[in-house]
């Protein structure tokens, strides 16, 4: 009778067991067709990972991108995936920094307020629908338009696109704007297939987007990793180095280092600086980086009744910091100290404030004499921690610095949607530490963030002659004189210690031997411009 | 015996009740995901406004009431991240997180059932302490911890095996054996203990008393009747699998439930959160129940009341 | 008399240990002879205790000092590394010796801690079920199925994003998510328990029945919520660890092994010292606690005696 009993449970744990492994192996297979079309597709990708396909591509990110929303995200990580399979009509050419044709043939100002470009003939999308002016109009008025597109603030100058032929169209604006070109570079700037959209709908193009880059969309599995295969129609020659590129999405900081280390992936990106030497001096890898348009500040409060409101307070925190030994320390030396959020590169950029930092103990700790704090000032500073480059070490440190001069911080991490909560909320305290990039590469964007108007209640920086100098700038379309109220501007903010500002990151991807990459400023990555070695 | 399995099943009902309940509360606690959304520097119109439309502003009955609604009729809402219904995305990652879980249950009845039985045959020598020691050392460790060195050591140092993603029975032995530890541990110590217990029972001393073989008498009959309760724990630990799978998962890249919820936590995507807790639930609900069945099933000394 | 009836419950050792108190010290070491995991137990959490309370006098630093000229030192042991940080320092030059010792007193207190939250909840729960039955009963079951449905640390995970978590906070979220099985174990016990005719007879006789339930019930409990608190308290300092792994443990400047731990893990393969002394007191400690918690459940569960 037992014995029975036991064998009947044998079986059923058996069967339970069985069932359980064919249903996970039948619905992986079902998942993958339902998100891919093509079973094949994941059978490849694993294999090219795993066995070391020659032509497929494997990169690492720390994040899954975002969404194939191209105007409804800000995410550099989500636009450095897209950037392999759209196209912008002007793009920026990293050397010279300046805008050069992509998929507009040329382009000219018409007049203060309108520019004419003309599109390359013969560029089709992956689905075979040719480019014209409607999907231009189509791409661009979009973010223009909607007011709940994340890219909207971006794109709101831009009135509206006159389409005058199959090829050609105009771009109005509502004001002068300078930085035209450089708006339509960036984020959100991606040139969509319009018919495809009427046709099938927004939805069915973010589960099948099409666009004209040299890769076209084969599956995203959420988390996990992004399949591009070959465009064999790239309107600029088909890519013959790559069949195939996968991003992987590997969260884990160790486990990314392990995977380029074991050859896993060919590309890693955010390499903590602990494991620069290591995957240097590991045969078959190297570091390639570059400084990215992404600088580390502190922000502080200038609301009434915070010390920081006083400038002798700013300056002494400035002061204290020592920006050579947090590069030193903890980032190899690979951080650029710098008094200004704009960096070389970028429009408006200002040399003298730039790879430069003060630095004077016994000053900061006078000024703090001054302002009445000569027995010590107690600070609060949050930071993120986990999403910039040694984040939290780097407050950690600057709190450790200013305890030198008597300033007590008590340094708060916070989680990042907190954080963002908080800051909206003007619930933030003395010091706040961001890093921002600038993928416009035009100082507006970059002193958008002193903006009195916008941070109101939040941070209440305000300076009427530097606002004076802006807002003349944003219009101005004598680029000579704007650049140099830009240069201005920023004397004015390092004088007022507006926001002491830390220093320009650095991008870290560490490449296996096999191939050549090397980044470039603005994050993306061109796999176009990877090659391999041998 | 029917009768209480019927009303075992109705039992559920309330307690699927209940968790929606408490999830839906800490989500409704939660705030919103409107900031997230949003530029850094929308307007703070724009966020009443997609507040609005989200149907934030509902006082919390009534939203209890919609997402109930909704909910019965199998939608969870959709996840503002992947514009997807969150439902199909969940149901999309589990055959993965089921595929890790099952490696490791196996891997650990594997591990766990010699070591059980070895240290109970010989108790309170330094070999069962060893035995022993290794069990609770399994269950001590840190799971990520213990995920990162065994990268190290057999992905980066050795190169057995390949370091994370899932693909080939390859990848889920690095993450399984991760995983098992803590579970066979616990079974390890579990099957010691009921061993030690069928051995002092009289059936076996009179076994041993008519002069059967140790073996005969250890395997036939003291371990036979100590599978009970391993049975029933390896169901029971349903729950504490999927929660190791949250760690698991994170160091080895493996794109199951775990990773998804962790994502979706760090970006406020309740829709997503509240259907893999629900979901989760459900399958955890179950085991407990398919436990509950064998155990009664096998042990007939157990009444129905 | 409830002394009397208490004592028909319990078995003769345990009554022994309970009535005899004079000699009840000495059988208590005699037992604890007896077990070899059991002493070892004993002696790692008397150690990791005396480190916790005397954490300040002991620490040659303090946690949160950090040293930029002093980085990444190796331990003493090792070339480039000295007596002055003899577990070596981390990536910002804090000496690891210091941070594990003030570690030990934030993972003892949330394990300790957020265990007596959970079994305040879950005794209290466990006796009023037990004890009244019926639908209150039906209804507080149903409760604790719901919790055990949702696995412990997915619940702290969701709880601990919504609010920023403090030591406190902590404590709090690790309790009221753990205390099922307490009430559970107690429900179950209750009701053999009011079975009983001395439990009976003191309803009989109109003693109020907050009274039963503190008199006769909770002294009956207290044996078996010890044996599995102390192993609870195992696995709480294991899920803050792996709390911190997911960024939402304790926050810096508050220190706690899993914290050091998982700050260290970047460094596992280049400055190995960072995770891996963490990595042994967490180990070492929560084996004492597991050794000793199986001792306990042996003197103190009359079913596993000889």
């Amino acid at each position: 009778m037992k014995k029975k009993r036991i064998y009947f449970f044998l079986m059923v744990m058996t069967l339970v067991l069985i069932l359980a492994a064919c249903g996970s192996t039948d619905d992986a297979g079902d998942s993958g067709t339902e998100e891919s079309g093509a079973e094949e597709g994941e059978g490849t990708a694993g294999e090219g990972t795993a066995e070391g396909n020659n032509n497929v591509l494997t990169i690492a990110l720390g994040t899954d991108m975002v969404s194939f929303d191209v105007h409804n995200h800000t995410n550099t990580s989500t636009e450095a995936v897209h950037i392999n399979m759209f196209n912008y009509l002007v793009k920026r050419d990293p050397e010279s920094g300046e805008y050069v044709s992509d998929l507009a043939e040329s382009f000219e100002a018409i007049d203060d307020t309108t520019w004419e470009f003309k599109l390359k003939e013969g560029v089709k999308f992956h689905n075979g629908e040719a480019l014209d002016s409607e999907d231009v109009k189509y791409s661009l008025e979009r973010p223009a338009n909607d007011d709940t597109t994340l890219e909207h603030i971006n794109y709101e100058v831009i009135e509206k696109i006159e389409v005058i032929d199959d090829l050609t169209f105009q771009i109005h604006t509502a004001t002068p704007d300078p930085a035209l070109l450089n708006r339509i570079a960036r984020m959100g700037s991606a040139i969509l297939p319009s018919q495809y959209i009427e046709e099938n709908g927004f939805d069915h193009f973010l589960s099948e987007p099409v666009g004209t880059g040299p890769f076209q969309f084969n599956e995203w599995v959420k988390d996990d990793r992004i399949v591009l295969d070959v465009y064999e129609d790239y309107f600029e020659g088909v890519n013959e180095e790559w069949e195939q590129v996968v991003f992987r999405v590997i969260p884990e900081n160790s486990t990314r280092v392990s995977e380029l280390l074991t050859g896993g992936v060919d590309l890693a990106v955010n390499m903590p600086p602990s494991e620069w030497d290591r995957i240097e001096n590991n045969e078959g890898t190297h570091m390639a980086q570059e400084t990215s348009n992404r600088t580390m500040m502190l922000f502080v409060r200038h609301t009434e009744g915070w010390p920081t409101a006083d400038k002798k307070v700013r300056e002494a925190l400035d002061l204290a910091i020592d920006n050579n030994a947090i590069s030193e320390n903890l980032l190899s030396g690979r951080a650029v100290p710098t008094i200004t959020r704009v960096a070389p590169g970028n429009f408006g950029f200002n040399e003298e404030l730039y790879d430069t930092y003060n630095y004077d103990l016994e000053r900061a700790r006078e000024l703090l004499e001054e302002a009445g704090y000569g027995d010590g000032l107690d600070i609060t500073l949050h930071s993120p921690r986990g999403r910039y480059l040694q984040d939290a070490e780097i407050a950690e440190m600057v709190a450790g610095m200013w305890s030198q001069i008597g300033v007590n911080a008590t340094v708060e991490f916070m989680e990042w949607s907190s954080f963002v909560d908080m800051r909206n909320a003007g619930e933030n305290k003395d010091v706040y530490l961001l890093a921002l990039g600038n993928s416009m590469f035009d100082a507006a964007n970059a002193l958008d963030w002193y903006d009195y108007e916008r941070f109101e209640g939040q941070i209440d920086y305000q300076n009427e002659e530097f606002e004076s100098l802006v807002e003349a700038a944003e219009q101005n379309m004598d680029l000579e004189e704007r650049e140099q109220q830009y240069i201005e501007a920023q004397e004015i903010l390092a004088e007022d210690v507006a926001h002491p500002v830390l220093h320009q990151e650095s991008i870290n991807i560490g490449v296996s031997d096999f191939v050549n990459y090397t980044p470039t400023i603005d994050e993306m990555i061109y796999v176009e411009t990877i090659t391999k070695s041998e | 015996m029917n009768n209480y399995f019927v009303r075992r099943i109705l039992q559920i009902i309330p307690v699927l009740f209940i968790i929606s309940f408490i999830v839906f509360t800490l989500v409704f606690v939660a705030g919103d995901p409107v900031s997230l959304m949003l530029p850094d520097d929308a307007p703070p119109e724009a966020r009443e406004e997609l507040r609005e439309t989200m149907g934030l502003n509902e006082p919390f009955v009534v939203q209890y009431i919609t997402y109930m609604g909704n909910m019965l009729q199998g939608d969870f809402g959709e996840s503002y991240r992947f514009n997807q219904p969150a439902l199909d995305i969940v149901l999309d990652r589990l055959p993965a997180t089921m595929e890790l879980a099952i490696f490791a249950i196996v891997i650990a009845t594997a591990v766990a059932i010699p070591l059980g039985i070895w240290s109970a045959t010989k108790q309170n020598t330094s070999l069962d302490l060893i035995a022993t020691g290794a069990a609770v050392i399994g269950k001590a460790m840190p799971n990520f911890w213990l995920g990162i060195m065994l990268i190290l050591l057999f992905s980066v140092t050795l190169g057995m095996f390949p370091v994370s993603g899932r693909g080939t029975a390859m990848h889920v032995i690095l993450p399984a054996v991760t995983l098992a530890t803590g579970i066979a541990a616990e079974m390890t110590r579990l099957i010691r203990s009921s061993m030690l217990d069928s051995l002092s029972q009289d059936y076996v001393r009179t076994a041993r008393s008519k002069g059967l073989k140790d073996r005969i008498v250890v395997y036939k009959h003291a371990f036979r009747n100590s599978l009970i309760p391993v049975v029933t724990i390896t169901f029971l630990q349903t729950s504490t699998l999927v929660g190791g799978t949250l760690i698991t998962e994170t160091v080895f890249a493996w794109p199951g439930l775990g990773q998804l919820l962790i994502q979706a936590v760090n970006t406020r995507d309740m829709a997503i959160v509240q259907a893999s807790v629900f979901i989760i639930a459900i399958l955890v609900i179950l085991m407990n129940l398919i436990a509950d069945i064998l155990y009664r099933f096998l042990d007939p000394r157990i009444k129905y009341n | 008399m409830s002394h009397e009836s208490q004592a028909v419950v319990n078995d003769i050792s345990k009554d022994e240990l309970v009535e005899n108190r004079p000699s009840s010290l000495k059988r208590w070491m005699r037992l604890l002879w007896r077990s070899k995991t059991g002493t070892v137990g004993l002696i790692i959490v008397v150690i990791a205790l005396l480190v916790a309370i005397f954490a300040p006098l002991i620490a040659p630093y303090q946690p949160q000092e950090i040293n930029p000229v002093n980085m990444l030192k190796p331990p003493f042991w090792m070339e480039n590394g000295s007596m002055e940080n003899i577990l070596g320092t981390d990536n910002l030059g804090r000496d690891i010796f210091s941070r594990i010792l003030y570690g030990s007193q934030i993972s003892i207190l949330v394990g300790v801690m957020s265990v007596v939250v959970a079994g305040f909840i879950g005794v209290t729960v466990g006796l009023v079920s037990g004890y009244f039955g019926g639908i209150i009963d039906n209804i507080l079951m149903r409760l604790v199925d719901s919790f055990l449905a949702i696995p412990t640390i997915l619940f702290a995970l969701v709880i601990l994003a919504i609010f920023d978590s403090g030591v406190f906070t902590l404590i709090i979220v690790l309790g009221v998510t753990n205390w099922v099985n307490y009430a559970r174990l107690v429900r179950g016990e209750v009701l053999t328990l009011k079975e009983r005719d001395y439990v009976k007879a003191a309803h009989s006789i109109g003693v109020s029945n907050f009274k039963i339930i503190v008199r006769h019930l909770l002294p009956n409990v207290i044996s078996s919520f010890i044996v599995i608190s102390t192993l609870s308290v195992a696995t709480t300092i294991i899920l803050e660890a792996s709390l911190s792994f997911l960024g939402l443990g304790v926050q810096p400047p508050t220190v706690s092994w899993g914290s050091i731990l998982s700050d260290g893990r970047d460094y596992l393969s280049t400055s190995w010292w960072l995770a891996t002394f963490p990595g042994i007191a967490i180990t070492i400690t929560v084996l004492g606690i597991i050794f000793l918690g199986d001792w306990l459940r042996d003197v103190l569960d009359p079913r596993t005696q000889k």
